[in-house]
């Protein structure tokens, strides 16, 4: 289904959402973050990338998993906590943070299903917005097979045509929501569409950053394991998590049971984000860590994305939205780290 | 003003002598207008080295990383590392001989002076110069950074894009050092807590709004541990598996292993894990403010550590980094030590 809604039609379309939750982009201070929304007067899509993607909304940080107690006559009780919440709709989403979670539900949605990942992702509606500029001077989403218009994994994708958006719907969840703002919405004229094609086609070209050769890594990479090209790459790196926790495809987690009181015995099994780039992520009860270093932890990082993932899957684990670079505090750059290991192949 | 040309000099100099193993400086980014952190090994790669109002890591937090990559190697070389220092970084120097952490023969210090300035803080340079696109930045005349942007070239009053950390700093010259290059400026420091007015100010009910609401943004990434010389701890009471776990460590003793902190991203755990970071660092931290700059979420964890600064000089006296002899903060008792507040 393809409309034209007019701009101040938009926060009347929302209004009729009374069903669901919604999220949106929402500026704090220097930076942006999805938020839940109240009033739809509130949305502002016209923003720069978002610290956190909404990975969040469906992976959340922190996921109890069950409950645990003791009853009164000494039994252990097991309660399993499957999300319980309204159905979110979230607006604002960038391409690639969509095709991100087409990326992550291969693994949580694969041959073993997740029922925690599988019943928010089914349960949230993503409403794409095409980037006509890119958000972040570090986007390279075409370098990996995305681009600034791609509908992967969207319910809807809206391109902003100046005082208009086309909306364009690409399941039976994102038609059903456009039908709720019968009447706001109209039939796209020819001259809408060719603008929107024009759009789409300019907005690839401003994608500044590239990488060349991508094609070629991970047979290279392959042959880098042993390297210490990962000794000199990694000097810089701190050992935080920034990179892995604010990447929309990286999913690594930890399960521990965190008790609220001992006796009566009451507490949660969590699931919470945990990275490869933290020493104590691979270490052994035996004391033995097979990671023990930030080069093998760098290359941990950039083997999942582009070599791991791609002989697992056939597709890079990296959606080029630059958020790793962006926030690196040391300036580690994977695209860079990608040429070189291309000049390393030749 | 500190001459590039003298530092490639000096650091040349040192790697020809032998006299270091590597020098730990900056060199400018291949994509940004911050440089990165420059790791070099020869004379030859020293006219990478550089200098400008960006380099604002505190390079002392890769000596840690030395000492453990040296204690892993079997035949070290035992020769000291060539360390590019600012004011605060030097004083990170001078805390970790302070704390026996490194001997003075470990390092080779190399002091530049941020004279009358100090370091850019990227984002009130970013809000001041919002569209335009930057191309470079330098120190410029008494109190004035040059911004050149594409549409040329604009003198900036320093104190309006100065760190603030940089507007409180106490050592715009290096404290200790083998070689210092650039003017040793005096400089008046009238507000050293300036940016601790606005939270004192509040009431008790305010503050504890103010730091839930910072503190709930948190997603625990540990940057700010990452990027501290003073978060040096091989097992970090955070960390709820323990890294000082051996071959030798049995299940019962595992088992026992306090955990002080549960690892989800909640306001009660992220409370525990600042503020435990914050008591840790009392005495120690030298405001660096690396902590701040590299959170992705923008919590202004400087200023507990900025608070607990102003405690230890008020109520002790004490001052951080500045003789490497004195006794630590948490560590030593004199009689004349208030205690008004032992209840």
């Amino acid at each position: 289904m393809e409309k034209i809604l007019k701009k101040n039609s938009f926060p009347q379309w929302v209004k009729k959402f009374i069903d669901y939750d919604i999220y949106a982009p929402v500026e704090d201070g220097d930076f942006w973050n999805y938020s839940l929304i109240e009033d739809p007067k509130n949305i502002n899509l016209d923003f720069l990338t978002t610290v956190l993607s909404p990975k969040k909304i469906i992976f959340p940080q922190k996921e109890i998993l069950l409950e645990f107690s003791t009853s009164n006559n000494g039994d252990l009780e097991l309660k399993e906590r499957l999300p319980e919440e309204k159905t979110k709709v979230v607006f604002g989403v960038r391409p690639c943070d969509a095709r991100a979670l087409t990326l992550t539900d291969k693994v949580f949605g694969g041959d073993f299903i997740d029922p925690y990942y599988q019943k928010r992702r089914d349960q949230t509606l993503l409403i794409g917005l095409t980037c006509n500029t890119p958000p972040s001077p570090h986007c390279f989403c075409t370098s990996v097979e995305g681009s600034p218009h791609s509908t992967d994994g969207l319910d809807i994708l809206m391109t902003d045509l100046r005082d208009k958006y086309y909306v364009e719907s690409f399941s039976g969840k994102g038609e059903q929501l456009i039908n709720l703002g019968k009447g706001l919405f109209e039939t796209p004229k020819a001259k809408d569409k060719k603008e929107l094609e024009k759009i789409k086609a300019d907005s690839e070209k401003k994608i500044k950053r590239q990488i060349k050769n991508i094609k070629k890594i991970p047979k290279i990479l392959k042959g880098m394991f042993e390297s210490p090209f990962w000794d000199e790459e990694s000097l810089s790196c701190l050992r935080c998590g920034i990179c892995t926790y604010l990447c929309p495809t990286c999913h690594c987690f930890d399960i521990n049971d965190e008790v609220i009181s001992s006796s009566p015995l009451e507490g949660q099994r969590v699931r919470t984000w945990d990275t490869c780039q933290f020493p104590n992520f691979t270490m052994h009860s035996s004391g033995h860590n097979p990671r023990p270093d930030r080069a093998s932890r760098l290359r941990q990082r950039i083997f999942h994305k582009f070599q791991y993932f791609v002989e697992q899957f056939g597709d890079f684990q990296c959606i080029g939205c630059g958020r790793c670079i962006a926030k690196c505090p040391v300036g580690i750059d994977i695209i860079e780290v990608l040429e070189k290991v291309d000049k390393y192949g030749a | 003003m500190v001459s590039l040309a003298d530092l490639k000099q000096n650091a040349r100099n040192i790697l020809k002598e032998g006299k270091v193993k590597y020098i730990i400086g900056y060199q400018s980014s291949s994509n940004g207008l911050r440089p990165v952190p420059a790791f070099i090994k020869a004379a030859e790669e020293v006219d990478k080295l550089i200098w400008n109002p960006l380099c604002v890591y505190n390079l002392t937090r890769f000596l840690v990383d030395e000492k453990r990559r040296k204690a892993r190697e079997k035949n070290p070389d035992e020769r000291p590392v060539g360390l590019i220092v600012k004011g605060c970084d030097s004083r990170a120097v001078n805390v970790l001989l302070q704390e026996k952490y490194i001997d003075r023969d470990n390092v080779y210090i190399i002091g530049l002076s941020c004279e009358d300035k100090g370091v850019v803080d990227e984002k009130k340079l970013a809000r001041k110069f919002k569209e335009k696109k930057i191309e470079k930045i330098e120190f410029g005349k008494k109190n004035q950074f040059s911004v050149t942007t594409e549409k040329g070239k604009v003198e900036v009053a320093a104190e309006e894009i100065l760190a603030d950390r940089c507007l409180e700093c106490s050592a715009n010259v290096p404290v200790i050092y083998d070689v210092l290059l650039g003017e040793k400026t005096p400089r008046k420091l009238e507000n050293p807590y300036e940016s601790l007015k606005k939270i004192e100010s509040l009431s008790k009910k305010e503050k504890w709004a103010f730091w839930k609401d910072q503190l709930d943004k948190c997603i625990r990434c540990y940057a700010c541990r990452s990027a501290c010389p003073m978060c040096y701890c091989d097992e970090c009471v955070v960390d709820s598996i323990n890294l000082a776990v051996t071959a030798e460590t049995t299940a019962q003793e595992k088992e026992q292993k306090i955990r002080w902190i549960e690892k989800s991203p909640q306001l009660s755990e992220n409370f525990v894990y600042h503020f435990v970071r914050a008591i840790h660092l009392a005495g120690r931290c030298v405001d660096c403010g690396e902590c701040e700059r590299v959170c992705p979420l923008d919590i202004p964890i400087r200023l507990l550590n900025k608070k607990l600064e102003k405690e230890a000089k008020e109520l002790f006296e004490y001052v951080v980094g500045f003789n490497p002899e004195q006794p630590s903060l948490i560590s030593c008792f004199r009689d004349e030590d208030p205690q008004d507040f032992i209840r």
